[in-house]
């Protein structure tokens, strides 16, 4: 087997995979990225695909404002024939008692002064409104941004690795990266099931896989996989209805541009990356949920399907350098992750090239769990 | 009209005769078909081939795998949109339309 | 939550069969199939089948499925078949062994068999041609489904895509309906089917275009009409199209197996050409790679009734055999004959294809 040299090699076939590769080149790097399978195949393909600008935190906010400002138009931007589907219905978070509406009002007040102006808090017969079909009992208000909404997490992969490959950038689908090759304690190159590659720098988006890439250079990822699941029904025609995130159980749905109904709930599941769906999670999902919107009681499931999230101890991502010369991550998304492909890529791009980082994220710092500094975003469950 | 029936088969006696004959209509005209058959055979008798209109394309569909697995026979059938009609047994008085777009979901009563 | 020893996916002539045996050797057998009557494509069968006695030889199919039929019936008489029709077995869940079901439009629920056995049969492949997707295109199990079952004509005249065993017995059985056949239409240089099935169209008069194919389908919201067109060795168009006056057009080009449960269970799947696409590898006794699965009938490999209902024989026993401290002598000692009953079926020159395709998906056993 060929050795091949590259200045750096992407681990990961994801949102995030893809997008660091596309902005390393566009900075002139010689990039590669592996994928053990095909691309969107993790985390990304099974993602609930959505987008917002509101969130609890600056750095998160800012990080939001950018992801959001890009993916209206990214794939126009990035001259994809496909579409983004990026679709507006809004975003909905329902407060069920004084303290999360108290949490959702702080999150709106801070968006606001950092200039996501379009979020707002709504009482409950302004929920009424921008969303006719649920039954806001017991909901005591909520927060809302017409702009979060959905977009298409396959096109919107494939529109950065084909931007990426014109770019020059080799995409290795179906190739496992099997280790990473050190010289006196840099990133050196690594090996995959179909030989070794030289580089100066790793970055590591393999989302739950991580913990692995870690091990082979003796660092300790904390990322813990966690099954999720996602029931779609039969398509039906379009309802005045925003995605839903209720805040007393974490179930959350939302109608996708093609008319099917997507449904998800919080519930305890197994932390692996296994992809078997369970029977209990369709009942879990309709006990809940329909209560809250009854005209969905009539409505056919057509498939269910698993995906994992990569969540860390304060359920924020791992982002930037690591105690290993030319090793980087950006990983530990926990059910995130997707929207953040934009500002994020750029942000590796930014650091492998020596940069500093346009918006600063060093909360989400590799050393943070050592140093005990963990980073709570109100905006995430 | 009548229904179309075959009779006169060298082989199969179909016993139209014995069969529980019901009203039903579609779009609004009334016919009539065997209970408990399924609702596209009964269309079919009645000289109906067209059961819906894509959203999309506007294209027409209607029967075709008579299995329940190809979406192809959907129907609003007493106001529940997507009903698989090759598979779903005819009952008196039934409300058969023909769908245009995706459906809409019945509300709660 | 509902428990039975032996589940059985499809009451064609394989689920059938496997649950009459699984029942006749004491176990508690499940039998649930999606359509509103049970017998698969059997029921829709007026030819009469051949080969041995103890495979119906001289019997039409609807009447082997009537026979069958009266077996089950025995056995729901003595509670060691349960039956369910429309009812559709909607999710296998490897984790633990559950089994999603709906029956109808109202009914969810869920059971846990010990053992399962799918038989879920095949559905049409189809051919892109210009308006396929017009009312008046239809499979042929369509077509068989609303003359033979329901007893109302297709059409008045129908173009059958497709020279092979269907696509000969469906335009005899069409023109026994009273139905006008256009004509049959194959791309390959000869007849698929058998001589004898061949035979009978051709004295009726029916006109067999081989070397052709459907460029198109007439006609704006419905079908009326056709143009076919002759094409050579490479599949490539030749000469002129030509107008066929149809307002109907079967399409029996091929079936392909349905696998879905078996994918969900985690099967070892392989794709094999001549058993007409994915299938789950299996052991002499019809076991899945999966140890509590077996697989039956044309959701095994596209063949026909006859080798679907010893196949079924096979799993039922099989399935029942593994429930059994004495199973494996039992298993020894009655699949012996089905076994011969199998390989009798497929020897010679019109076995040849399935042999080669079950040579890629057998294995020994599953050590």
């Amino acid at each position: 087997m060929d050795s091949k040299k590259v200045d750096v090699a992407v681990i990961g076939g994801g949102v995030h995979g893809c997008s660091t590769a596309y902005h390393l080149a566009q900075k002139g790097f010689k990039t590669a990225l592996f994928e053990r399978d095909y691309i969107t195949s993790g985390s990304s393909g099974r993602s609930a695909a959505g987008l917002r600008y509101q969130f609890g935190t600056e750095v998160n906010i800012l990080l939001a404002q950018y992801n959001m400002k890009c993916l209206k138009t990214l794939g126009r931007d990035l001259n994809y024939p496909g579409d983004l589907e990026y679709d507006p219905a809004g975003y909905l978070w329902i407060a069920y008692s004084e303290s999360q509406l108290d949490q959702l009002e702080k999150n709106v007040k801070l968006q606001n002064e950092l200039g996501t102006t379009g979020s707002k808090v709504l009482n409950v017969k302004e929920i009424q409104e921008v969303a006719p079909h649920l039954n806001t009992e017991g909901m005591l208000g909520a927060s809302f941004n017409q702009e979060d909404g959905h977009i298409n997490p396959h096109t919107l992969c494939f529109a950065y690795a084909d931007a990426a490959k014109e770019l020059g950038v080799e995409i290795y689908k179906k190739t496992s990266v099997t280790g990473i090759i050190t010289k006196n304690g840099c990133v050196a190159g690594i090996h995959t099931d179909k030989g070794d590659w030289e580089a100066d720098a790793v970055v590591c988006c393999a989302g739950a896989w991580s913990v692995e890439a870690g091990r082979w250079l003796d660092l300790d990822i904390p990322i813990t996989p966690e099954r999720h699941q996602i029931m779609i029904t039969e398509p039906v025609e379009r309802m005045k209805h925003p995605m839903t995130l209720c805040l007393d159980d974490g179930s959350y749905w939302k109608q996708c541009p093609n008319g099917t109904f997507m449904l998800g709930v919080g519930k305890d599941e197994v932390k692996d990356t296994s992809f078997y769906a369970s029977w209990d999670y369709l009942d879990a999902a309709t006990e809940r949920i329909l209560p809250k919107m009854p005209v969905l009681s009539g409505i056919r499931v057509v498939r269910q399907w698993t995906g994992p999230y990569a969540n860390t101890p304060d359920l924020q991502a791992i982002v930037g350098p690591t105690p290993v010369e030319g090793f980087y991550i950006d990983c530990g998304w926990s059910g995130h992750g997707l929207q953040f492909a934009p500002s994020v890529g750029r942000i590796m791009a930014e650091f492998v090239n020596g940069e500093k980082p346009f918006i600063d994220v060093s909360m989400f710092r590799y050393s943070r769990f050592e140093e005990g500094e963990l980073f709570f975003e109100p905006a995430c469950i | 009209m009548t229904r179309k029936m075959i009779k006169d088969h060298p082989i199969l006696n179909f016993e139209h005769e014995k069969k529980k004959v019901v009203k039903f209509t579609f779009d609004g005209r009334e016919m009539e078909g065997v209970e408990g058959e399924p609702i596209a055979a009964a269309l079919h008798s009645n000289g109906v081939q067209i059961y819906r209109i894509t959203p999309k394309q506007e294209r027409t569909r209607g029967f075709f795998c008579a299995i329940g697995k190809c979406s192809s026979c959907f129907m609003v059938v007493n106001g529940v949109p997507n009903v698989r009609t090759c598979v779903t047994p005819l009952e008196a008085g039934m409300k058969v339309e023909t769908q245009t777009g995706m459906g809409i979901l019945k509300p709660e009563e | 939550m509902k428990r039975t020893d032996i589940l059985v996916v499809g009451g064609g002539p394989a689920g059938l069969s496997a649950a009459i045996e699984a029942a006749s050797l004491g176990a508690d057998v499940v039998l649930m199939d999606s359509d509103l009557k049970l017998g698969g494509q059997l029921i829709k069968q007026t030819h009469k089948f051949f080969g041995s006695r103890t495979e119906f030889a001289g019997t039409r199919g609807f009447e082997i499925a009537d026979i069958l039929f009266d077996e089950v019936e025995k056995y729901k008489q003595e509670g060691k078949l349960e039956v369910f029709s429309n009812t559709t077995v909607t999710g296998y869940y490897k984790e633990d062994g559950i089994v999603s079901y709906t029956i109808g439009e109202e009914t969810y629920d869920l059971m846990k068999p010990q053992k399962i056995v799918m038989a879920t049969g095949a559905q049409e492949k189809r051919i892109a041609f210009y308006n396929n997707d017009l009312p008046g295109v239809y499979g042929a199990g369509a077509v068989q489904t609303l003359m033979n079952v329901y007893g109302i004509p297709p059409g008045k005249k129908v173009l059958m895509i497709g020279a092979g065993n269907i696509g000969l017995i469906v335009s005899y059985q069409l023109m026994q309906a009273g139905v006008k056949v256009a004509g049959i239409v194959e791309a390959m240089p000869k007849i698929g089917g058998y001589w004898v099935h061949a035979a009978k169209v051709r004295r009726l008069g029916v006109p067999i275009y081989l070397q052709h194919t459907i460029t198109e389908a007439l006609g704006e919201k419905v079908i009326e009409g056709a143009t076919i067109q002759e094409i050579d060795n490479s599949f490539n168009l030749v000469g002129e199209p030509m107008k066929i006056d149809c307002d109907t057009i079967c399409m029996a080009i091929g079936l392909t197996p349905t696998c879905e449960l078996l994918w969900s269970a985690g099967c070892e799947m392989k794709f094999v050409p001549q058993l007409c696409g994915y299938v789950a590898r299996r052991d002499a006794m019809m076991r899945t790679s999966h140890p509590d699965i077996w697989v039956a009938g044309d959701a095994a490999g596209i063949e026909e009734a006859s080798a679907a209902m010893v196949e079924g024989r096979i799993a039922g026993l099989a399935a029942a055999a593994s429930l059994k401290p004495e199973g494996c002598q039992m298993l020894r000692e009655r699949s012996a004959d089905y076994l011969k009953r199998l390989e009798h079926l497929r020897a010679g020159d019109t076995g040849a294809k399935i042999r080669s395709g079950l040579e890629q998906v057998c294995c020994e056993c599953w050590g």
